[in-house]
């Protein structure tokens, strides 16, 4: 009896995926995490505990490194897929759970790797001022490209003293080459760029989309706040919206995850003062959208999603031509996309300022809270290339 | 069966648990131990992460031990309170009170200010 | 009477304690908190599956166990610099310290032992988990990992004061740190009735020591599993089931502590501690899936500027009453 053979088919029933998402990759990790909730397939965190790697969206060099380093860091049973477009991710996860199986494929893989370790020329970490003045050993530690429910391919490069932040840069994501930078590689942003192109796109669609924009935004932030089983209720909202789901189906169910997030005010008072960021601070960035008008903390800038959702879900059945008077067709999910560059641009731009400072779970929930379009950043990364 | 009896069968029952655990893993796992880098979003480390952290869990740490130590007395306090009477709990609290007062002081010095 | 020293409220109730229960409750408890910790895990699986809007079925409940498959199955890794021997020791010390507590917590008429110190050796165990996660945060060398070890350390010390009130103010109410006494002090009230603030601390507690739900926060998904993120194969199955061992653990313990043990009318005594126990448990489950995370620089403050002389003040409560 072979068990270890028994214990891999037995483990491949529930493969745990790690979920790494390229530029201009949406569509497609939406499908992937939308297969993995109904199939009950866990999102693993870090490749010790994945022995699935996904790789959704188009191929991009400037993330391949980082790809290639969490493959390595993956112990074996393992397999990995990638997807480039949403309708061949539930074959390919297939496909890849056969090879998870596969006691013939796992015992060659795992002979294959390399028996000799890496050079260890790490030095210790040196020292610097903090806030009080003393002197407090730091760390360098990077948030981004792939970190669970970040804007993937977003890099902030920080320097810790314990778990505060003292410092924060922006250092990516590489732009995309080539025409995943278009339209069609800003899933989110997509309808207004249409329209703005002279494509016929109705209210109605634009509404949908910025709806399950604000879902999924939502989603990482509730997820990080420590309300997995709410952010899970969201993405369920946000895929019933990319269905199609007409609106009496999705309004009930706005209306309770709303109560729901706000209930009791917990939430509230653990993010109160949070990443605070008034309208004029925030316009004076060149920041349109939500996070303008919350006018406030991290809990504001959720509250406000929640009732942009709430309003969008009433109109996604308006079928009247999408134009900039009207007050879908103003802005984006994210803000105006009138603008010389995306409104991402500005959001990612806030961040070091309003990251400095804080200790490191904060700083998750400031970012999320933002959340600028990863999608956005390459494109304008690529915009700012040909310039 | 004494106290000590029981204490030391369930610590070597609960040994036995995971050195049966560490063997079957040996024993079923796939061969080969793979090197690997810590999880840092999928870039490398710029140094080791051990360190030493910031200097704020001092602070409270040594609040923490003022009263842990206090905590040496209470346990056998409850046992005598009823025998020894008022004075028993107006000295316990007292003390207690005093413990409070530091920590209230320690807050307003900003002790446990995290950021 | 076996304790000289119980106080008028115990000595009412008092009834003959043995030192130390039969040979079979060893092998019984770690058996019954297993059961317990794997019902916790089938109950979340259940309420995962109802939030995802999957189909529930017998098999929902019992995926999550697949996991186990896994875990043996993976390749152990390899890290840079990584401290082995004491990552493996943290690793291994947090189901252990949650095995060996159930040693005093009473089911029914029957404990393991029940010494005069059942109280501080429960408590102990508990402080064991300190040393265990922060030593499996330290040990892999891996910054994410470390700032979940230390979390867990700013965590406990803001949580076991208050724990360590709630726990004497159960002492005090019967007059001995023995579980078999304080249980027994219970026949005319419960404890948390009289004691709510020590029982909810108590909760609190259970959920902070379990470091889940609330308290999930030194292996928060922000830290991509802090303390859970570099462990594999057998280090992280013993590590996911001690936890929930503890919150099983900290679940049966609050049962004598607090309500009134086995006692109850119609049903025998383990009936009725196993339908207390079970009640606990998913008072726990669904506020670990409830509440939001407790980051630090609100929880620390909290905890030992209302927290701790809100439990004070209920520890002088019992004092008070037993005089």
């Amino acid at each position: 009896m072979d068990l270890t053979a028994r214990l891999l088919r037995a483990a491949a029933a529930r493969p745990r995926l790690l979920v790494l998402t390229t530029p201009g990759g949406t569509p497609v990790r939406l499908a992937v995490e939308r297969e993995a909730r109904l199939r009950d397939w866990p999102v693993a965190a870090t490749p010790a505990d994945a022995g699935l790697l996904v790789l959704a969206g188009p191929g991009h060099p400037g993330t391949a490194p980082a790809v290639e380093r969490l493959w390595r860091d993956m112990p074996g049973p393992r397999a990995r897929l990638h997807a480039r477009h949403p309708d061949e991710v539930a074959a390919a996860l297939d496909a890849a759970r056969a090879r998870l199986a596969s006691p013939d494929l796992q015992r060659a893989d795992a002979a294959a790797r390399p028996a000799a370790p890496p050079p260890d020329e790490l030095p210790m970490a040196e020292q610097g001022p903090d806030r009080d003045g003393l002197w407090l050993d730091r760390l360098h530690v990077p948030l981004g490209p792939f970190l669970p429910d970040w804007p993937a391919g977003l890099v902030l490069r920080l320097v810790l003293q314990g778990d505060v932040v003292q410092q924060a840069a922006l250092a990516g994501p590489a732009p995309v080459p080539g025409p995943a930078a278009g339209a069609g590689g800003r899933f989110w942003a997509e309808p207004w760029l249409r329209a703005a192109a002279g494509e016929p796109v109705t209210i109605g669609e634009a509404a949908r989309r910025r709806a399950a924009a604000q879902l999924d935004s939502l989603a990482r932030l509730l997820a990080l706040a420590g309300r997995p089983g709410q952010a899970t209720r969201a993405r369920r909202l946000r895929d019933a919206l990319l269905a199609h789901a007409p609106e009496p189906a999705v309004r009930p169910a706005v209306a309770a995850l709303h109560r729901a997030v706000c209930r009791w005010g917990t939430l509230r008072r653990l993010t109160r003062g949070l990443g605070v960021l008034s309208t004029a601070e925030a316009e004076a960035a060149g920041v349109s959208g939500p996070a303008a008008r919350a006018d406030g903390d991290v809990f504001d800038r959720c509250r406000e999603w929640l009732e942009c959702v709430a309003r969008d879900v009433r109109r996604l059945d308006a079928t009247g031509p999408l134009d900039p008077a009207d007050p879908v067709g103003r802005e984006g999910p994210r803000g105006r996309t009138t603008g010389p560059l995306p409104p991402s641009v500005a959001l990612a731009g806030l961040l070091p300022r309003l990251l400095t400072g804080t200790e490191l779970a904060g700083a998750r929930l400031i970012v999320a809270s933002l959340d600028p379009d990863p999608d956005e950043l390459a494109a304008a990364g690529a915009e700012l290339a040909h310039d | 069966m004494s106290t000590t009896a029981a204490a030391l069968s369930l610590l070597l029952l609960a040994l036995l648990a995971v050195a049966a655990v560490y063997l079957a893993h040996h024993l079923v796992r796939l061969p080969g131990a793979p090197y690997a880098g810590p999880f840092l979003s999928g870039l490398e480390p710029a140094e080791h992460a051990v360190s030493r952290y910031h200097v704020r869990w001092y602070t409270v740490t040594l609040l923490f031990l003022a009263f842990d130590m206090e905590m040496v007395f209470m346990y056998p306090w409850t046992r005598v309170v009823a025998a020894m009477g008022t004075p028993a709990v107006v000295e316990m609290f007292v003390f207690l009170g005093i413990l409070l007062a530091g920590v209230a002081h320690a807050w307003r010095e900003g002790a446990l200010r995290w950021t | 009477m076996t304790d000289p020293m119980t106080g008028p409220v115990a000595g009412r109730a008092a009834q003959p304690v043995a030192e130390a229960g039969a040979w079979w409750a060893v092998p019984a408890a770690p058996a019954l908190l297993l059961g317990l910790a794997v019902l916790t895990v089938a109950a979340g699986a259940v309420l995962d599956a109802r939030d995802a809007g999957r189909a529930v079925t017998p098999r929902t409940a019992l995926r999550p166990l697949l996991d186990v498959a896994h875990a043996l199955v993976r390749q152990p890794r390899r890290l840079p610099a990584s401290d082995r021997l004491l990552w493996r020791l943290g690793v291994v010390t947090v189901p252990v310290s949650a095995v060996l507590a159930v040693l005093v917590v009473p089911f029914g008429g029957h404990a393991v032992a029940d010494p005069s110190v059942g109280l501080v050796w429960f408590n102990a165990m508990e402080v064991l988990t300190w040393a265990g996660l922060w030593l499996a945060g330290w040990g892999p060398n891996a910054a994410l990992s470390l700032v979940g070890g230390y979390r867990f350390l700013a965590q406990g010390l803001a949580y076991e004061l208050p724990l360590m009130f709630a726990l004497i103010s159960a002492a005090t109410g019967a007059g001995s740190l023995r579980t078999g006494a304080i249980v027994a002090a219970q026949q005319d009230l419960w404890f948390a009735v009289w004691m709510p603030v020590a029982f909810a601390v108590h909760l609190l507690g259970v959920l902070a020591f379990s470091f889940t739900g609330p308290f999930a926060y030194p292996t928060g998904r922000d830290l991509a599993g802090g303390v859970l993120g570099e462990v594999g194969g057998a280090d992280r199955l013993l590590l996911r089931a001690g936890r929930r061992l503890w919150l099983a653990a900290g679940a049966a313990m609050a049962v004598p502590l607090f309500l009134g043990g086995g006692a109850g009318p119609g049903l025998p005594a383990w009936a009725w501690s196993l339908v207390k126990t079970l009640l606990v448990l998913a008072v726990l489950v669904a506020a670990e899936r409830r509440l939001p995370v407790l980051r630090a620089d609100r929880w620390v403050e909290f905890a030992w500027v209302v927290l701790l002389p809100l439990s004070v003040v209920q520890a002088l409560v019992p004092a008070l009453v037993v005089l």
